[in-house]
């Protein structure tokens, strides 16, 4: 029996040739998009599942409190780790120090490296389950030791065996490598970590860290601690215990209420979003985002698949009579044409295999991913067979109620008509498509143009021709002064500068001043840049009150300039000749003096206002880059070319790295840009959709309208009364799903921009052009058949009856 | 006896007015007779016809077949009875297009749940009994409207049905066709097989052995 359905359904494929590819197309790319999003959501969600034990495994998180505000960040200080080893030890299987994942200088021979790793505590290969491959486990014990990822090994050693070798670190230390481990997948939070240096080296070469733990320094919050918890303890019940061990061992930081927590490792990558010190989710969002994106693409589809086969029921409905009038049961008749969805569905499931395939590699580049197609997983091949039965459920069950209801008597005798049944639901169908795909256009458009609006936010300062050129390595220290001289005199550049922070990044914060008129009990929190002298000059930073530093003033090694927003926070209405008063010194009279304003410039978030920043002298000649203004009259390759040679003279040992300012800028986009081309491509998907499910349904209602069409041309009808009478029924639908659409992609829209302080206001014109588009694109999917069945001679249809 | 139609009535209700299809008949049908309904348009004959075959419903009354209340019964139950002992051929053939003749031949024994070998046996007798195993492959649109109606009652005879109805079966043909259709129906009926048939023409009525006449739905 069922391979007779199977063959009718074939030969009705076979024979509607045109039908076919619009309803196996339609549903193919709506699968493909579903099957894509899916594969999408299920490497989100998998994030760390590289771990065994990911249920035990947390960082420990800390919540502080500024003038009511609670933050809540990774980084804790160096004497929590005595703290909760010696009180609270017996709560974790493992426990370690690490450092932040920083890119290192690796040199071995001729071969030099920058590379991202890590420094981190003896346990570390266990905690981080490291499957070593060569060497031994416990690669951490010496201080001069160095474990290596294969890649990096390999990039380092070639084909040589690396145990035992010795790696320059930083042009500044020798390390033994002990171990090569396997890479850490991608998709996975310590997969940058391409080494692993013993803590003790960490703190032996940075000397602020080594002040940090001998002073027992409780307020420098600039490390990270991984936990693995015992046998018979609970994330909740840990971090019950040691909530308040920073508070209560340290006075002068319980003002801010620090608050010690677990973070457990099943939520970092989803849920790492904080607000308040509450935990507000994050990228998760994204994932109900894609996913509600998805079951609506798949809707859309199953809905032209349910439109052409109710509007084709006038030719199948024959069939139903005489299968009933044969012995057929109207549950033999479901099941026969839920068969036939089954193998349209079946069709469009394998040319969506074959879309994903062919578009898998440049859907990874555009979301960033490396997901590879599941051909082995037993268990995507049992969610496509779930997949195919419920988008064949989805898509044939109102059809195949709909078709087997039809009375023998009535069909058979040929007074049935067909739209008078039909035309309800199919409108309401109809309607629910065109709203999903309006509200589409909405959302794309002003996601597109909320990223736009930030991008043309005044930064500040001009970041195009600016390169910065890290300076990590000691090699630099001292070498300033020399090095702008001699690219100054290469004439590949026209100013130079050097800061503590990268342009586009702030990586430091401070506090502890006082100032005139600071209110009593006020917690200042200011971004803290430390600059040479040229930093304004070589971003083209605009002073706008008092002057930038000079270095014909010796006083300015004491000076500071602020930035706007810091003017208005101090709340002085003068600041310049004002003092800072540094709370930490011991000399009374020290302080900054403030020299000058300068406009603020984001360095930040491009969708949050400017924090307020403090740019202090570099006394100590501590930088992190330089900051390279090229000179505008030659070709930035040409520059780069020179600046390379300059840096290779001083620098032979030390790969020469640049990175282009604006481009670094624009990183800050990526993630909203991401979203704003995935969700136009699925946009662009489910109007093409929309339009073929369109194009099927008036090719039937025109085929359906022949005989009226015939009468009304003899009658006296023009081409454009045709074609307005048959495109103006669609018309109608896409004005009330328009009005459906807008409420709804407004209260959608609006929230997600609340996310953002500094964001576009929503027009009215929006909503409009995106009714008109919608329109418009109805017109022209409409016309095609529209004008066609009213050019048709008229004698022609109505001697067919 | 085959069926028993007792004071039937069936109706529309048009204007707030019922109009009757179907006005108070009854009607005995004996195994192995061959009926011809009889009457002009519009008068219920294909009505009574679609009654007697449980494809319609009537408001009133009652109808026996085979010792069954068919005004009784459950549509699923009606289902089951027709699709054993009743077979129906129509004016316009009713084959279905996209199945070949042998399909279309193959299509009721699915509905009965017979095996595949017996379905195969079933088909390729009836094919051969009338005579079209050369046009096993075909599909109705090459077959002329004579062959067409061939495969029909082929169809209505394959599950051997107590009672044949056809709805005026040489409506759409031409005259020596009709002839050849008649007298196929006559063979059969001199087998045994009980024929109630709609027409409009004496000369096909003349091969029947008693006449139903219709006006307005009620028998004159």
């Amino acid at each position: 029996m069922f391979k007779n359905y199977l063959k009718i359904a074939w030969r009705n494929l076979t024979k509607n040739k045109a039908y076919s590819i619009i309803n196996i197309g339609g549903l193919a790319l709506g699968m493909a998009v579903s099957l894509t999003i899916g594969l999408w959501i299920q490497d989100e969600l998998s994030h760390n599942d590289y771990f065994i034990s990911k249920d035990r495994i947390a960082q420990v998180y800390q919540s502080q409190t500024l003038n009511g505000q609670t933050d809540t960040y990774p980084a804790i200080p160096i004497p929590l780790e005595k703290a909760i080893r010696e009180g609270y030890g017996d709560n974790f299987k493992r426990l370690i120090m690490a450092s932040w994942p920083n890119d290192l200088y690796l040199k071995y021979g001729e071969t030099n490296l920058s590379r991202p790793g890590n420094y981190m505590q003896r346990e570390a290969p266990e905690l981080l389950e490291l499957q070593i491959l060569n060497g031994e486990k416990d690669g951490l014990r010496e201080i001069n030791s160095i474990m290596l990822s294969e890649s990096t090994a390999r990039a380092l050693f070639g084909k040589e065996d690396p145990i035992g070798k010795i790696v320059k670190v930083s042009n500044q230390y020798d390390l033994m490598v002990t171990s090569v481990y396997k890479d850490i997948p991608f998709n996975n939070t310590f997969h940058d970590t391409e080494y692993i240096i013993p803590w003790n080296q960490y703190l032996a070469s940075n000397e602020w860290a080594m002040r940090a733990a001998t002073e027992e320094q409780w307020d420098n919050n600039s490390f990270q601690m991984f936990v693995q918890l015992a046998e018979n303890t609970t994330m909740k019940g840990v971090t019950a215990k040691i909530k308040n061990v920073k508070k209560n061992l340290h006075e002068d930081t319980a003002e801010f209420n620090p608050q010690l927590f677990l973070f457990p490792m099943a939520d970092w990558h989803l849920k790492g979003q904080f607000e308040n010190g509450k935990q507000v989710g994050g990228r998760i969002k994204y994932v109900w985002l894609f996913g509600i994106i998805g079951a609506f693409v798949l809707l859309l589809a199953c809905i032209n698949f349910m439109n052409l086969s109710t509007a084709r029921s006038e030719k199948r409905s024959k069939e139903v009579g005489i299968r009933k009038t044969l012995g057929s049961l109207k549950g033999q008749l479901i099941y026969q044409f839920l068969s036939e969805s089954f193998l349209v569905v079946v069709f469009a499931f394998i040319v969506a295999l074959g879309i994903v395939l062919l578009s898998l590699n440049g859907f990874n580049e555009l979301a960033r991913k490396e997901i590879q197609f599941p051909w082995d997983s037993i268990n995507f091949w049992i969610m496509s067979i779930l997949f195919i039965i419920f988008t064949s459920l989805l898509a044939g069950s109102y059809p195949a109620l709909y078709l087997s209801s039809f009375k023998p008597v009535q069909v058979l005798k040929g007074t049935f008509n067909v739209s008078r049944y039909a035309g309800l639901p199919r409108k309401i169908l109809v309607v629910t498509q065109f709203t999903v795909s309006v509200a589409f256009i909405i959302g794309t458009v002003i996601v597109m143009q909320q990223i736009n609006f930030a991008k043309n936010r005044p930064v500040g300062y001009n970041k195009e021709g600016l390169i910065q050129i890290p300076t990590f390595s000691q090699d630099f220290e001292g070498k300033y002064d020399l090095m702008r001289s001699e690219f100054l005199a290469s004439n590949a550049i026209v100013e130079m500068s050097s800061s503590s922070s990268p342009t586009t990044q702030i990586w430091s914060n401070r506090s502890g001043f006082s100032w005139e008129g600071k209110p009593e009990g006020f917690q200042e929190d200011f971004t803290w840049t430390v600059v040479s002298p040229e930093y304004a000059k070589s971003l083209n930073l605009k002073i706008v009150e008092g002057r930038d530093f000079s270095r014909e003033f010796a006083s300015d090694s004491l000076g500071v300039l602020i930035n706007e927003s810091a003017k208005k926070y101090l709340g002085m209405q003068d600041p310049v000749g004002k003092f800072l008063k540094d709370d930490f010194d011991e000399d009374p009279n020290s302080g900054l003096k403030i020299i000058g304003v300068v406009e603020d410039m984001i360095a930040q978030s491009p969708y949050e206002p400017v924090k307020q920043g403090l740019y202090a002298y570099d006394r100590f000649n501590y930088s992190s880059y330089y900051n390279l203004r090229l000179n505008p009259e030659k070709s930035a390759s040409e520059n780069i070319s020179i600046i390379e040679r300059v840096f290779k003279e001083h620098f032979p040992d030390i790969p020469f790295e640049y990175e282009f300012v604006d481009e670094q800028y624009g990183e800050k986009f990526a993630s909203e840009e991401r979203i704003g081309t995935l969700s136009g491509i699925f946009t662009a998907l489910a109007i093409l959709i929309s339009c073929l499910g369109l194009f099927g349904l008036t090719s039937f209602v025109a085929e359906q309208r022949t005989k009226e069409i015939g009468v009304r041309k003899v009658l006296g009808a023009s081409v454009f009364n045709v074609w307005n009478m048959l495109s103006k029924d669609f018309l109608k639908l896409v004005v009330i799903s328009s009005f459906i659409a807008i409420p709804i992609a407004y209260y959608v829209m609006n929230g997600w921009l609340q996310e953002y302080p500094y964001r576009v206001i929503l027009k009215w014109w929006i909503f409009a052009l995106a009714m008109v588009g919608a329109m418009g694109v109805t017109i022209l999917t409409v016309s095609f058949q529209a004008i066609k069945a009213a050019k048709a001679n008229p004698v022609k249809s109505l001697r067919s009856e | 006896m085959l069926l028993k139609l007792k004071n039937v009535f069936k109706w529309v209700q048009s204007g707030g007015q019922p109009i009757f299809l179907l006005k108070d008949i009854n009607i005995e049908v004996e195994q192995g007779e061959f009926i011809s309904v009889m009457g002009p348009s519009g008068s219920g004959k294909s009505t009574l016809l679609n009654v007697i075959g449980m494809l319609d419903q009537f408001d009133e009354g009652e109808y026996h077949f085979l010792n069954e209340s068919v005004h009784t019964l459950k549509e699923k139950h009606r289902a089951q009875l027709y699709k054993q002992y009743i077979g129906f051929v129509f004016q316009s053939y009713h084959l279905l297009d996209d199945l070949t003749v042998q399909e279309n031949l193959e299509m009721p024994l699915l509905y009965k749940k017979f095996k595949s070998i017996e379905r195969k046996a079933m088909v390729a007798d009836m094919l051969d009994r009338f005579n079209i195993v050369g046009k096993k492959d075909l599909f109705p649109v090459q077959l002329s409207g004579g062959q067409q109606q061939l495969v029909g009652v082929a169809r209505a005879l394959i599950s051997n049905p107590k009672l044949i109805l056809a709805d005026e079966p040489t409506g759409n043909l031409n005259s020596k066709q009709s002839e050849e259709i008649m007298e196929l129906f006559k063979q059969l009926n001199n087998e045994g097989v009980t024929i109630i048939q709609v027409t409009h023409s004496e000369k096909n009525a003349s091969y029947g052995s008693r006449i139903i006449n219709l006006l307005d739905g009620r028998r004159v």
